[in-house]
């Protein structure tokens, strides 16, 4: 990991708009100069010589508006050419979805540190089901060792590799909030990145200039930065996508944990619940006075992590 | 001309004007006042996209929110099953019959003279059956029975959803693992292993 030499870079080398490689073989599709370096490119990396279908794809995705703009006729519009560009460049039949969030329904997640055992089915699962980048291992779940007494993660250890749970020990996961009050909002020069009406703190990647002060911004270590373009084999490539989470992201773009959006809006748990094998983590409608989260806020003694911040996360610790 | 710049003045800029004054009628409410507000029960069965498990799932005997929900089935999963295989009426008292048949289950469950005895759980004259402290026969897919009667607090917290989990669906009918799908009755505990991945350093 060669983070600090990037680090120092200027930051608009980082940016997708610098990206030479792309660029130069968009310029070889389409010989207009002011379409340079298509944002638009969901597949990211340096592909061979864009066929002029291609080109066309890129030159439509670069000049289409902030999702949140968008009507329901160019949110189909660009989730067809999304779709069209990743047949092109992988032959893989991806299904991009702009499902709308579901009325009446507030998402909520509540984590178990007393029956976590720091095994970490959750962080591979969230891995798989996201596309997250392999070669820089991004993950947005992060587990931390902690001694007991403790409640705060800094004091722990998240880089542990060995026999799981420790005596005396117990573990502690943490991953976006997705705060009702949330600071890497307020951040974006862009507004790249809102909440969702069903609570969910999502990215258009397209809008996203790669400034990272929503980084800096977030308390609780909740986004991550591509330095690079990310890397996913092409057969581990989950194709049920969503516009505003698990689809392809390219470099010098922020990401972060959507609650599995995709998964989500169709009535699934997210991917880290449905792999726990010890039922540490508890995610449902916060709006519905018989769901399991909020049994779990009424019945259990919960803690939010920060709460002197006022961020006012959707993200509940309990004990039993 | 920088085509960051340009691409800023004609398509962002506006997009950031129209999107602030957007933001500016969003709710200050916080989730907890959200929270409390929500009393109306939603409607988890409108969600037409979380279908039923391809897996096989029993109606619990017990109640979740005044309402019914399905918990996983587990004949399926027990290899010996039927046991009436071997233990009819008139069983072969063969000499280490049980340590030949069932050599693999050993007991870590209770300590001392606490150590729980094949005949607290799994009835004496059927043994395709449990069997709870008043002698009433448990179906082995409704073991979560007999464990409620000594763990009263996993028990109710499995009901209510704080212990144990839910399988693939946050909405749809609720279905639940059993006590069973994730302890072995025999030894319930939790084994320590490797995890699955491990992490880098995170760069701030
Ligand atoms: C392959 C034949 C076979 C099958 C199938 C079988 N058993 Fe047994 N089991 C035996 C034999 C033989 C014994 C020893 C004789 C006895 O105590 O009846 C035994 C003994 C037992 C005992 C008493 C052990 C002791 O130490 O006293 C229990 C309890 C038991 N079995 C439960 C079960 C249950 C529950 C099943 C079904 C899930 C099952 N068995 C299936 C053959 C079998
Ligand atoms: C705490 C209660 C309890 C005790 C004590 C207990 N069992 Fe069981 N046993 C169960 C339950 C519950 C199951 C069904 C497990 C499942 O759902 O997978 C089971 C399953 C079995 C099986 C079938 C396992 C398989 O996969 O084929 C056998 C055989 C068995 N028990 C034998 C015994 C014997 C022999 C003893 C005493 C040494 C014993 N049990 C003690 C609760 C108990
Ligand atoms: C007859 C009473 C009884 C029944 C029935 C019973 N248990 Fe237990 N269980 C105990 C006792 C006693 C202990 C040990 C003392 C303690 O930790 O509370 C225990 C401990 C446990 C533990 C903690 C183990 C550890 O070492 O940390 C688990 C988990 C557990 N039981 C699960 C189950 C499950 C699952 C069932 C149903 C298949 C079940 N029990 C049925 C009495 C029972
Ligand atoms: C999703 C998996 C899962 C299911 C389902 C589940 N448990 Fe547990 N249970 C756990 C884990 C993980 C622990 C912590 C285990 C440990 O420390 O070894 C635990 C701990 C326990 C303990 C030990 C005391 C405690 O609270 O830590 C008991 C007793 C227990 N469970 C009983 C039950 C009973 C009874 C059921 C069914 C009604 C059940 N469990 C269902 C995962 C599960």
């Amino acid at each position: 990991m060669d983070h600090g030499k990037k680090k120092n870079a200027p930051l608009k080398k980082a940016g997708p708009l610098e990206n030479k490689c792309t660029r130069r073989s968009f310029l070889k599709g389409v010989s207009i100069a002011a379409a340079a370096g298509s944002a638009g490119l969901v597949t990211g990396g340096c592909g061979s010589v864009a066929s002029s279908e291609e080109a066309k794809l890129k030159w439509d995705e670069f000049f289409k508006k902030n999702y949140r703009l968008m009507t329901q006729e160019e949110k189909d519009a660009t989730v067809a050419r999304l779709e069209k560009l990743a047949k092109l460049r992988y032959g893989l039949d991806v299904q991009v979805s702009n499902q709308e969030p579901l009325d009446n329904v507030l998402y909520g997640y509540a984590f178990n540190i007393t029956r976590c055992k720091g095994y970490m089915d959750c962080v591979e699962a969230c891995v798989q089901e996201n596309n997250l980048d392999r070669q820089s291992k991004t993950q947005y779940i992060r587990i931390f060792e902690m001694d007991s007494g403790q409640l705060d993660p800094t004091s722990g250890d998240g880089k542990y590799f060995h026999e799981v749970p420790v005596e005396d020990k117990f573990y502690m996961g943490v991953q976006c909030f997705h705060c009702e009050n949330a600071p890497c909002i307020k951040a974006c020069p862009t507004k790249a990145t809102w909440q969702e009406p069903d609570g969910i703190v999502v990215v258009d990647y397209d809008w996203c200039i790669g400034c990272r002060y929503c980084m800096a911004a977030c308390p609780y270590w909740g986004r991550r930065f591509n330095w690079g373009d990310p890397v996913v084999p092409k057969e581990e490539i989950n194709t049920k996508q969503h516009y505003l989470g698990n689809r392809m992201r390219w470099k010098g773009v922020m990401e972060k944990c959507t609650f599995c959006v995709q998964r989500t809006r169709q009535g699934k748990l997210p991917a880290c619940v449905d792999a726990c094998p010890t039922g540490s983590r508890v995610f449902g409608n916060l709006l519905d006075p018989d769901s399991e989260i909020r049994f779990v806020l009424k019945n259990k003694k919960v803690f939010r992590f920060k709460e002197e911040l006022n961020t006012d996360p959707k993200f509940w610790y309990f004990m039993d | 001309m920088n085509i960051l710049t340009l691409r800023f003045a004609f398509l962002l800029l506006p997009a950031v004007m129209l999107l602030n004054s957007q933001l500016a009628i969003a709710s200050q409410d916080s989730v907890l006042d959200r929270i409390h507000a929500a009393d109306q029960p939603f409607d988890n069965m409108q969600i037409e996209s979380a279908h039923q498990l391809p897996v096989k799932t029993v109606l619990a005997k017990e109640s979740y929110q005044g309402g019914t929900f399905r918990v996983l089935a587990r004949k399926d999963a027990i290899s010996r099953y039927r046991c009436s295989v071997c233990h009819t009426k008139k069983t072969p008292q063969a000499r280490d019959g049980a340590l030949l048949t069932h050599g693999d289950i050993t007991i870590n469950h209770g300590e001392g003279k606490n150590e729980l005895a094949c005949i607290e759980c799994h009835d004496r004259q059927d043994r395709d059956f449990l069997v709870d402290m008043q002698g009433v026969k448990i179906d082995f897919d409704h073991s979560y029975q007999l464990c409620g009667q000594c763990h009263f607090r996993p028990k109710r917290d499995w009901l209510g959803g704080a212990h144990g989990k839910r399988v693939t669906y946050w909405a749809g009918e609720r279905v639940v693992m059993n006590c069973t799908s994730c302890h072995d009755p025999h030894s319930p505990a939790f084994k320590t292993k490797m995890p699955e991945t491990y992490s880098l350093p995170l760069d701030e």
